[in-house]
């Protein structure tokens, strides 16, 4: 146990919230091959580590008396990307992944709608914009590409697990339907018991 | 020129070449020369009216249909073969015959249709939304390919057809009525081919389809669980935003953390401590009365004392005289005991005010009588 690898980095980068993916090397590597050690090192100090089933690593956030502000602020910009993905006629994974992206070529403000609804979160142009990014790159769900282009990193599964789960609940009283009744596999690996 | 501009190809010539080409290869056709009315050619026309019209996917009805018309021939069949007439048997050949026939064309287009289907939903430029795209391939899936593999499957009823059609021309063969028949040679064998084949192309359809609905199927629950949140946030607003809509993410802050040198500080304190004997407890009884249990008994003794002396017109001074020896902690707290007991009534006199001399101290009070309750 006390042989474990790059323990000290993992533990600190985990703890701020990141989320380590293949980007993260040697960190992510050893976590791999690794896995139930390091899981069990942390239990034992009261710390979740989540293997999520698109392969990748984060600590269980344990339930907050009071949530900071860039957890809205990165939910509304995650959705709003999300719904407009949903419009462009592809698989949305494949869309977010699969694109680089510019900050000024956002859909963020192309809407009254999504405009209103970043309102709602202090989020008023393009520079609100570029800090929400930037707290997305703290936690390593995107990676800056040059000063005003970036690109989605795996861990950003967490949003579509999030929206799969909001699905699934709003469709729980229509039992019977046998489409939404079958569940669709998504999220974490290792689920508390 | 109408249909050809509001139709324009990726790419392609203009409608004016378009339209010179089709006149010049004759797909057009004037009504007569230099009439400005055109038809399209015969050929073209049967063409596209067979591509509109038959072209396209069976549905479980049209199967469905296809095994009712086996049954009938079935039975048209066996009523023959009952009667040995040779004509309405030769006539059920011909109606199985072609049946089986129509079933095996039918796959073909079914299958071409869904693989064509498939090509366009991975080729398609046109900005579709998620959300539609699934609702119409989950319309092929719900309305052509899952219903028929129930169909077309080993224990499905166009199978049990197969089977009771097949059994009828073994019995044709073995009452050598028309064991030279070609029809008869001709069935048995068709009958096995589209049995495999229709059981073929449905599953081979399915497997096509299936990995477009399971990606399909996923990006509309994520759109739809986007969707849901962004419309709770509108309606609701941020503060009745529930954390149901966040992506929890840890935050483990290090707080008043003890360092390095305060831990090893408090160890060495704590190993170097020099060793201390335990307190020894006395167990045993001890060989005088405690003066406080002498004076509870005392306290407690004074009710039955004083009762003898009922009524008594000077509390204090009764119990002054009588136990001269006590101090005024001891009087007084006699004197309340008395005064407050359930059993006596004190009540004030109107008696002058009194001095008691209590051992070496005095006391000025108005005299208080004690009588019985």
């Amino acid at each position: 146990m006390s042989t474990l690898p790059h323990l000290t980095n993992i533990f600190d980068r985990l703890r701020r919230g990141y989320h380590l993916g293949p980007d993260d090397e040697p960190a992510f590597s050893v976590l791999c091959e690794r896995f139930d050690e390091y899981a069990a090192y942390f239990a034992a100090i009261g710390i979740t580590l989540v293997r999520h089933e698109r392969e990748f690593f984060y600590f269980n956030a344990e339930t907050q008396d009071t949530v900071p502000d860039t957890l809205p602020r990165i939910a509304v910009f995650s959705y709003i990307m999300v719904d407009h993905a949903a419009n462009q006629g592809r698989a949305i994974d494949e869309f977010i992944f699969g694109h680089n992206f510019l900050v000024t070529a956002l859909p963020h403000f192309t809407l009254d709608r999504y405009t209103a609804l970043l309102r709602q979160v202090e989020v008023h142009d393009l520079s609100d914009l570029e800090n929400v990014l930037n707290h997305m790159e703290r936690i390593g769900w995107v990676k800056w590409l040059t000063d005003d282009e970036f690109r989605f990193l795996r861990p950003f599964h967490r949003v579509f697990s999030k929206c799969i789960e909001l699905a699934q609940a709003a469709q729980k009283p229509s039992v019977g339907d046998s489409d939404s009744s079958s569940a669709i596999s998504e999220g974490r690996v290792n689920r508390d018991s | 020129m109408r249909l050809i501009r509001a139709n324009p190809g990726v790419g392609e010539e203009l409608a004016e070449t378009a339209w010179r080409r089709l006149r010049e290869l004759q797909i057009l056709i004037p009504t007569e020369p230099g009439s400005d009315l055109f038809f399209i050619a015969e050929p073209v026309a049967r063409l596209l009216n067979y591509l509109f019209n038959e072209a396209n996917p069976a549905t479980p009805e049209i199967i469905r249909g296809y095994v009712a018309s086996l049954e009938a021939a079935n039975r048209q069949l066996t009523r023959a073969l009952d009667d040995e007439d040779v004509q309405r048997v030769s006539l059920a050949f011909e109606e199985i015959s072609q049946t089986l026939r129509r079933i095996h064309a039918d796959l073909n287009e079914t299958q071409n249709a869904i693989l064509a289907e498939v090509t366009r939903y991975k080729t398609e430029r046109a900005r579709v939304s998620v959300r539609q795209k699934y609702r119409r391939i989950v319309h092929w899936m719900e309305r052509y390919v899952e219903p028929m593999i129930e169909v077309v499957r080993a224990d499905g009823p166009l199978r049990s057809a197969f089977d009771e059609t097949e059994r009828l021309l073994h019995r044709a063969r073995e009452e050598a009525l028309l064991n030279d028949h070609p029809a008869l040679t001709r069935n048995l064998r068709f009958l096995r081919v589209v049995s495999a084949y229709a059981l073929r192309v449905f599953t081979q359809c399915r497997k096509e389809i299936q990995p477009l609905y399971e990606s399909l199927r996923r990006s509309s629950f994520i759109a739809e669980g986007a969707s849901l949140a962004l419309e709770q946030l509108q309606a609701a607003g941020l503060l009745r935003w529930g954390d149901e809509y966040l992506v929890g993410v840890a935050s483990w802050r290090y707080q008043n953390v003890p360092s390095d040198v305060a831990i090893v500080a408090t160890l060495r304190r704590v190993i170097e401590h020099p060793p201390e004997s335990p307190p020894v407890l006395e167990l045993t009884a001890e060989e005088e009365t405690p003066d406080a249990l002498v004076r509870l008994i005392w306290l407690e003794s004074l009710p039955s004392l004083v009762t003898n002396n009922l009524p008594v017109q000077d509390l204090l001074g009764w119990i002054v005289e009588t136990f001269s020896g006590r101090n005024i902690s001891d009087v007084l707290a006699g004197f309340s005991a008395l005064v407050f007991h359930n059993g006596f009534r004190a009540t004030f006199t109107d008696r002058e005010l009194r001095t008691y001399v209590i051992a070496g101290d005095e006391i000025t009070a108005s005299p208080v009588k004690l009588t019985s309750t």
